[in-house]
């Protein structure tokens, strides 16, 4: 447990967020607000967002927890899963979805391909955060309950109240500039733990002679490319095929909490830039993340669970006021993702559901009310369904793992949307739905066809591939779309050059 | 400069205004953390955190409020 200064500046953290939330609601005055922040944001804010959400507290913990276990090989995922990635989105994908003036992902592939595929594809992204809201509320409480001695239910209670109440408020702009705080804080709390982490270790040379003397478990620690036959979940093949071409381009591209910060930028150059700055900032994610987890070999040898690598050296290196800050941020890393999620969700409902399914043609006001009413009744749902969270302990990873699933067919039709005039409706519709049938099957029958414990990667890999195909292969069966019907939505050279002014 | 291009700067403005306060107040809570810390190293680490922490929020606040003063007499 936290005590003195730590516990006051997570409680003063707690209730900062809360005021400056709050504070921005008198910037929501229309849907367009509430969803994506009246086009008005900068693109520093909104890069620093990406990243903040991308990186959230339980990632924080994970990442530094198997650079503990695998060493550096773990970077992989915010170096080449994430740069290339971010650069195709800001100049290929996001200029499209900028002056389309859509609000969601799926919206365009409704416009590209039909109104179907727009709703799979909302309702699948739907499910997938609602049912993320509860672990991450349980998460939220449990670090709450471990740091401030708080009950578990007072825990939750406390953390829907502060993020629904900013979330219901402020909207997309609250979520936004929350994450503006929480990366500063995050990232001169990180760059203090790697400095006095080093201090501690006696330097990097230092460091890594210790760790090659730790025995043959180590040995590949320090090296960032493993073999196929690895034992560890990151073998060469799986990063480079599921990972660099599947899953961070579709996380990146894809994932409508990252795209829709994009959209609320208040041109189509801060739209662009936003994602560049935020891949520069990527680049300094496993300097803060992974060289804790290394430098815990050291300092905390034989830790029997290596989640436990990053806490243990908040605790033991970082001085009075740093902890208390750190902790803070970790809390306020999962707020964040919490707030995404409720912000993410409300959208998708509103624009992909109950606009064109319940009612048409209403004035903003009442878009606005019912992005707002969503936004409260997951919160419920969320609170609710957080304590399934602990009678089954791997839920966490199984939402995850669940996410790489569909991630996959999803991309292969948003690519082939784009670069490819020929795909179609029924090429579209026919590879979401086998694609992601086909994930499904693959999970269930893993053990007979991959060798590795966890095989994410590849499973993503493949059924992207076969998205990709079952699109091309049933496209060239169909009926193909008028030149008229694809005006702004297949891929043009002129979109590299050219900024539409707002 | 249109009305809505100054409304749209001087909400920027406000909100870089109000982050900044909320930065520069944990700068100043880690700074005063010092009188808590046992080695050198502590200390200094947290007086660095504390004033990086402070100059980056005194410079929003100072940047915004001569924005919102420059858009505020444009507006008149």
């Amino acid at each position: 447990m936290l005590a003195g200064i730590d516990y006051f500046i997570v409680i003063a953290y707690i209730i900062g967020m809360l005021l400056l939330g709050l504070y921005f609601k008198k910037f929501v005055n229309s849907s367009e607000d509430y969803f994506l922040g009246g086009k008005s944001l900068p693109f520093w804010a909104i890069g620093m967002s990406i990243v903040v959400s991308d990186i959230g507290a339980l990632d924080f913990v994970g990442v530094s927890g198997q650079a503990y276990r695998y060493g550096i090989s773990v970077g992989n995922f915010d170096w080449v899963g994430s740069v290339p990635a971010m650069l195709l989105a800001a100049f290929i994908f996001i200029p499209y979805f900028w002056r389309g003036g859509m609000y969601t992902i799926p919206e365009y592939l409704g416009r590209r391909y039909n109104q179907k595929v727009r709703t799979i594809a909302s309702v699948t992204w739907i499910l997938f955060f609602a049912l993320d809201l509860g672990v991450l509320f349980w998460a939220s409480a449990v670090l709450l309950n471990v740091l401030m001695g708080w009950p578990i239910w007072i825990s939750i209670v406390a953390t829907a109240g502060v993020v629904g109440l900013y979330t219901y408020f402020g909207g997309i702009t609250a979520v936004i500039m929350t994450d503006v705080v929480q990366f500063i804080i995050m990232f001169i709390g990180g760059f203090a733990l790697v400095f006095l982490s080093l201090y501690e270790v006696g330097g990097w040379d230092n460091m890594v002679d210790k760790i090659a003397t730790m025995g043959p478990e180590y040995r590949n620690h320090f090296d960032i490319i493993q073999p196929q036959d690895t034992k560890s979940p990151f073998p060469w093949t799986g990063i480079l095929f599921g990972l660099t071409f599947v899953m961070a381009n579709a996380y990146m591209i894809g994932n409508q909490s990252i795209v829709q910060r994009c959209l609320t930028a208040k041109n189509e150059w801060h739209a662009k830039a936003s994602m560049i700055f935020g891949s520069a900032l990527k680049m300094f994610i496993p300097i803060l993340v992974l060289f804790p987890g290394l430098m815990a070999v050291v300092v905390h040898p034989g830790l029997e669970d290596g989640d436990q690598a990053l806490p243990m050296m908040i605790k033991s290196i970082l001085p009075p006021g740093l902890v208390g800050l750190m902790f803070a941020a970790f809390f306020a890393g999962l707020m964040s993702s919490v707030d995404s999620l409720l912000n993410s969700t409300a959208t998708l409902f509103t624009k992909d559901i109950y606009e064109p399914f319940i009612k048409k043609g209403a004035d903003d006001k009442h878009y606005l009310k019912v992005g707002q009413i969503t936004t409260l009744v997951l919160l419920l749902i969320g609170v609710a369904t957080s304590p399934i969270s602990s009678d089954f302990p791997g839920i966490y990873v199984a939402i995850q793992t669940f996410m790489s699933y569909f991630q996959g067919p999803i991309f292969a039709i948003l690519l082939l949307g784009i670069f490819w005039k020929r795909t179609t409706e029924w090429g579209g519709l026919s590879a979401l739905v086998i694609g992601i049938g086909f994930a499904i099957y693959l999970n269930v029958f893993k053990e007979q066809f991959f060798t590795i414990e966890d095989p994410f990667l590849y499973i993503s890999w493949w059924s992207f591939l076969l998205g990709f195909i079952i699109n091309v292969v049933v496209s060239l069966l169909t009926k193909k779309h008028t030149e008229e019907q694809l005006k702004g939505l297949v891929f043009s050279s002129k979109i590299l050059v050219e900024n539409k002014k707002l | 400069m249109e009305t809505n291009e100054i409304n749209a700067a001087l909400k920027a403005a406000q909100i870089n205004n109000a982050l900044g306060f909320f930065i520069m107040a944990f700068g100043v809570i880690v700074l005063f953390a010092m009188i808590f810390t046992e080695t050198f190293v502590e200390h200094m680490t947290d007086m660095v955190a504390g004033l990086i922490l402070i100059s980056i929020g005194g410079g929003m606040m100072w940047k915004a409020k001569s924005t919102i003063k420059k858009l505020k007499s444009k507006k008149e």
